[in-house]
């Protein structure tokens, strides 16, 4: 499909939700690794991260953000015709996790709620679903709510967050223009390969080894082929954005902030330097949030912009990019909308 | 045109290596004691940055001294 607009379609608010507690990408790892961490940190930008509690799951982050949205923006819970989740890490295999929480938050049976299976490029994919049903008139509220539950103490890059975006039906809204993408020839590139019915739990994936460093390593931890990500992400994502800014009739200069997803600084300064923009207008959330998944772009955009999207009008654009492979751009207005500040739960 | 010289002072900014260590274009990329897959994103990097020049993993996979690395400009 590629490019596509969207009319009569109000972004109406937005609300990020972290854990309370903190990993140090230095004070958290075994000694032997620390100078190397040094190096690491460097080049992938990110000090701190956040990890759940062995009891707090994505579902319980993406609740507390919706509880707040709600109320901030004081809807009925009666007017949310539409709930949808987007998530690589729900509560079960089934059912979905959107369900439960309809129940959760109070909504109405005659709420539309199913989860959607992306990662890091998930809300502007997330975007264009619940602004599609509001575009075509079908449904008038809804609540979009992405992110994971993807930090280990072990792994350097990841970090868990829960965000709630609300969409409404408004017929003067100003259009929002999308760009999305998927190559599914790269889908071995960031896979967890156990586990689904090609591969069903079996005892030998409960068995480790041990590099040499002391790691432990399960067979059905998570595949990511760095080498090949960075490529995909280096070379799609630029000409993604450009695409989606002509298809809009817009320059690069036209737009007042560039939210990418945050992953790591080799690729977001790559990117940022192949469009040629400068920082100030592509903030990032990677020192102290790392890479939150699929709420990368909501974590940043309330860390970042909240205060700035509150006092003025502002054109974004926003773009997603990974595990799929999958890449999203959306241009779109941010006017009067609802912005709490970061909730740490 | 790159000398192959101006190419290793590039190639040592962006492996960033803890220790330093002496690179001549005869140098094997595995005989490096930190060229690792940290190493290797950077080497992907400068080639987009610095010199315009895509090249994948298989690319890194296939070098095996900094000589071969620098043929890939003249690809």
């Amino acid at each position: 499909m590629g490019l596509s607009t969207l009319r009569h379609v109000r972004f109406a608010g937005m609300a990020s939700c972290v854990p309370k507690r903190v990993l140090s990408n230095i004070d958290d790892c075994p000694p032997s690794l620390q100078s190397e961490r040094a190096r690491l940190i460097r080049n992938i930008g990110i000090e701190t991260r956040r990890i759940c509690p062995e009891w707090q799951y994505f579902s319980d982050l993406a609740f507390i953000a919706a509880e707040r949205l709600l109320g901030d923006l004081k809807w009925e819970r009666s007017e949310v015709d539409a709930l949808i989740v987007i998530s690589q890490s729900p509560d079960y295999l089934i059912p979905s996790t959107a369900i439960i929480l309809q129940d959760r938050l109070g909504l109405s049976n005659a709420t539309i709620a199913y989860d959607v299976n992306l990662g890091c490029s998930a809300y502007p994919f997330g975007l264009h679903l619940l602004g599609n049903m509001i575009s075509a008139g079908s449904i008038k509220k809804a609540l979009l709510l992405v992110g994971d539950k993807c930090a280990t103490v072990r792994d350097p890059l990841f970090s868990d967050a829960g965000t709630a975006t609300a969409l409404e039906f408004y017929a003067d809204a100003p259009p929002m223009y999308f760009d999305l993408n998927s190559d599914g020839a790269g889908y071995k590139a960031i896979m967890l390969p156990v586990g689904g019915h090609r591969e069903p739990y079996a005892y030998y994936h409960g068995i480790p080894r041990r590099d040499e460093h002391g790691q432990m390593h399960w067979p059905n931890d998570l595949i990511l082929d760095g080498p090949a990500v960075l490529s995909f992400s280096t070379q799609r994502v630029p000409p993604a954005v450009e695409a989606t800014a002509a298809y809009a009739g817009l320059k690069l200069e036209d737009i007042n902030y560039f939210v990418f997803h945050q992953a790591n600084r080799m690729i977001n300064d790559t990117i940022r330097k192949k469009l040629r923009l400068t920082d100030d207008r592509v903030p990032s959330t990677l020192k102290e949030f790392g890479n939150t998944s699929g709420a990368s772009i909501p974590v940043t955009m309330t860390a970042r912009l909240r205060e700035a999207m509150e006092a003025e009008k502002k054109k974004l654009l926003l773009c997603g990019f990974g595990i799929g492979l999958s890449w999203g751009t959306c241009i779109l207005d941010i006017d009067g909308a609802v912005f709490p500040e970061m909730i740490e739960a | 045109m790159t000398t192959v010289n101006d190419f290793i002072e590039q190639f040592l900014i962006a492996v960033d290596f803890q220790e330093p260590v002496e690179v001549t274009p005869d140098t094997v990329l595995l005989d490096l004691p930190e060229w690792d897959s940290l190493a290797a994103l950077g080497v992907i990097v400068m080639f987009d940055i610095e010199y315009g020049k895509t090249i994948i993993g298989d690319d890194l996979k296939q070098s095996i001294t900094i000589q071969d690395l620098y043929n890939l400009l003249s690809r």
